[in-house]
């Protein structure tokens, strides 16, 4: 290294602020923060008085302090640019001076105004340090998400807490009815039947009526499979679908398709062309979520099948089926 | 040695009195954290060289943080805050590992 035995050493304790450090010190530390080797072997056989140049060239944070020479000659390397990282070491004396200055440093304590200020500093670095860990560890799993999904997750906690509201208000004005009522027999006979009647659209044993689709699949070739007519199916719950009838025969939870020898099969009942599904439920959801590219339509049409859909505000799904007992489960309330 | 203590007790206080930081502030704190790391480095180094002045490290530290956290600021309000972290982070991130390099010289002499 060719700045190896820059005069540093005369130079073994640690400065005191304020203190001037001999010429060459500075003029190495300006040195080692930008300029390269050739530049500064130059500079280190330059007399002292060249260090401003030096200094100009070390960059903003050199340019402070070098060229006042006196107190601030260590700016550059108080603000430490890793120049010298490209140095490739500094040689022996240089390292055992740095040692011992650590060692100074630390043993024994000095009640300074440098000494309290850059504790202060070290203070605040600390503080922030463990807050920032602190508040990182607290709530992790939203920490590292990005916004969008944090905007999402927003979104799907007001709309579960809406829903969970309206229950909650739902449930709330039931209670009510039932403790004012002057007649709380009837009240609670009403709310009942309507509980009943709820439960028979979704089981099947009552007919409902409302605003919904008419999907008519007409597959002139035989080729709409079960499993097709198993995906409509789905797909149409999945888009909202309340109350379903094909054909003649109610879809509720049980229903299965099989595939007969000459045709579709549902929950045994042979289905006969064309395929008329009468859907209730969000007309507004349930057309696009049939019509979505790649969706059912698409895919009967690959086919050789039609299916057109048909908006209506009110279809009748009149089909029923008889309530079953259930033989071993009860009901445990 | 009073500085090293002044770290720790930092340390100590924020974990355990666990202080509510503005919400104003809450984006700007790990940048802030980071380039008072880089300051901190760079006055290690600097002490190591024996050219340590403390009014430079404490306008260094301080611009530091005010510039780091100014960067962040200005990123949020154009909309490139995210990669402007980034950028910021890499910078002082490879400055903490040059200084670091010389401070290992200094003291492993390697």
């Amino acid at each position: 290294m060719s700045d190896e035995h820059t005069p540093h050493e005369p130079d073994e304790r640690p400065r005191r602020p304020g203190e001037r450090p001999p010429a060459a010190d500075a003029r190495s530390a300006a040195g080692d923060e930008r300029a390269g080797q050739e530049e500064r072997s130059a500079a280190a056989e330059r007399p002292g008085r060249d260090e401003p140049a030096a200094g100009d060239g070390a960059g903003a944070d050199g340019a402070d302090g070098s060229p006042r020479g006196a107190g601030g000659g260590a700016a550059g390397g108080g603000d430490g640019d890793g120049g010298s990282a490209r140095d490739g070491g500094n040689g022996g004396d240089t390292t055992r001076n740095g040692r011992r200055r650590l060692a100074d440093g630390l043993w024994p304590p000095r009640l300074s105004r440098a000494q309290l200020i850059v504790a202060l500093l070290l203070f605040v670095l600390g503080l922030g340090l463990a807050i920032q860990v602190r508040t990182t560890s607290d709530n992790g799993a939203l920490r590292g998400a990005r916004q969008e999904d944090l905007v999402r997750i927003l979104t799907e906690l007001d709309n579960r807490s809406q829903r969970l509201e309206d229950e909650k208000r739902g449930l709330d004005s039931q209670r009510s009815q039932l403790e004012s009522s002057s007649n709380q027999a009837a009240e609670a006979l009403k709310q009942t039947q309507q509980k009943e009647a709820e439960l028979g659209v979704l089981a099947g044993t009552v007919q409902a009526q409302g605003p919904g689709i008419t999907l008519t699949i007409t597959d002139p070739h035989g080729s709409v499979q079960a499993d097709s007519l198993l995906d409509t199916l789905q797909e149409l719950r999945a888009a909202g679908a309340e109350a379903i009838q094909i054909d003649n025969v109610r879809v509720v939870a049980d229903t299965y398709f099989t595939q007969g020898a000459d045709g579709v099969l549902i929950d045994g009942h042979k289905l006969s062309q064309p395929y008329v599904f009468k859907v209730i439920g969000n007309p507004q959801d349930l057309e696009p979520a049939l019509n979505i590219p790649g969706g059912v339509v698409q895919t009967l049409e690959k086919e050789q099948a039609t299916a057109d859909v048909v908006r209506s505000q009110k279809i009748v799904v009149d089909a029923l089926r008889p309530s079953k007992q259930p033989d071993y489960a009860r009901s445990s309330q | 040695m009073i500085a090293v203590l002044g770290l720790v007790v930092g340390i100590v206080v924020g974990l355990v009195v666990h202080p509510v930081v503005p919400s104003g502030v809450e984006p700007y704190l790990p940048i802030a954290v980071v380039a008072a790391l880089d300051a901190v480095f760079g006055g290690l180094r600097a002490m190591l060289d024996g050219i340590f002045d403390d009014k430079v490290f404490v306008v260094s530290f301080l611009s530091n943080v005010v510039v780091a956290a100014l960067i962040v600021f200005l990123g949020d309000k154009l909309g490139v805050g995210s990669q402007l972290s980034t950028g910021v982070v890499v910078v002082l991130g490879i400055r903490i590992f040059s200084n670091a390099a010389a401070i290992r010289r200094h003291v492993f002499r390697a």
